[in-house]
């Protein structure tokens, strides 16, 4: 067996809001800092550099540079949102993989039993699911894949990744 | 395996989904009214014919909705899953 054509790499650290609460409760609280809200469920938007990820009933996650934390931080203040709506920074509980190449697929096959086909899981797709038995945050990147997992999982996940790619 | 048709996911494997019990009848409003034997039937004894029931299933490592299944326990077949209740 000679593997798989793949990279795997660690992604560095990304902003990350979790936002839950009713799209218009949202929106209004939200202001312009959010891009359009997805049309579609487990799909997303981009603007500015941040993308909204549809990827529950009522629940959404802002993704950015972590350059970009604090000044989201700032405009969404977390301290001082209503009832209705949930903003909370969870930056440092995702780690973030990218497994790309021309196998990306078939690695990716071997970690999740989500159907990855592009006619199924389309270009701005997002959705948790499973792999290699743990909830697991998949989008697609530049080449393949990016994978998003619990931090405390990280090395577990990359060894899993790595054995996957043979 | 089944393969539970998330209203929000779409067809999703079991694996992703955790198991959260019957869908019980609503609680008495008033357990002292209920006879004690009708009060641990409903407290203990799932239904578990030889047909459909209704269950609870959590899309734990999805969007994280709670679901009602209708499945048939003899077939496995999945005829209704709808959010929450």
């Amino acid at each position: 067996m000679t593997g798989y054509d793949v990279a795997i790499e660690s992604l560095p650290m990304q902003a990350v809001i979790d936002l839950k609460g009713e799209a218009a409760a949202l929106a209004g609280w939200c202001g312009d800092v959010l891009p359009q809200f997805p049309a579609r469920p487990n799909s997303l938007t981009r603007a500015s550099g941040r993308a909204l990820l549809h990827i529950g009933p009522g629940h959404w996650l802002l993704c950015a540079d972590l350059a970009d934390e604090d000044s989201l931080i700032a405009a969404l203040r977390p301290d001082a949102a209503p009832p209705q709506v949930s903003v909370v920074p969870v930056s440092d509980s995702l780690a973030h993989f990218a497994v790309t190449g021309p196998d990306a697929a078939e690695v990716m096959a071997v970690a999740t039993p989500l159907d990855l086909h592009p006619t199924v899981f389309a270009e701005d797709a997002a959705s948790f699911t499973e792999a290699f038995g743990l909830r697991a945050l998949v989008r697609r990147h530049p080449g393949g894949f990016a994978l998003s997992v619990d931090r405390s999982f990280a090395p577990m996940i990359l060894q899993a990744l790595s054995l996957s790619a043979g | 395996m089944l393969v539970l048709d998330c209203p929000f996911c779409g067809p999703r494997n079991e694996s992703e989904f955790a198991y959260g019990g019957p869908a019980l009848a609503p609680r008495p409003a008033d357990p002292s009214a209920v006879s004690d034997a009708d009060w641990v039937d409903w407290l203990t004894v799932p239904p578990n014919p030889m047909g459909e029931v209704e269950e609870r299933w959590w899309h734990l490592r999805g969007c994280g909705a709670w679901l009602t299944v209708r499945r048939h326990t003899v077939t496995h077949a999945v005829t209704e899953v709808r959010l929450g209740r």
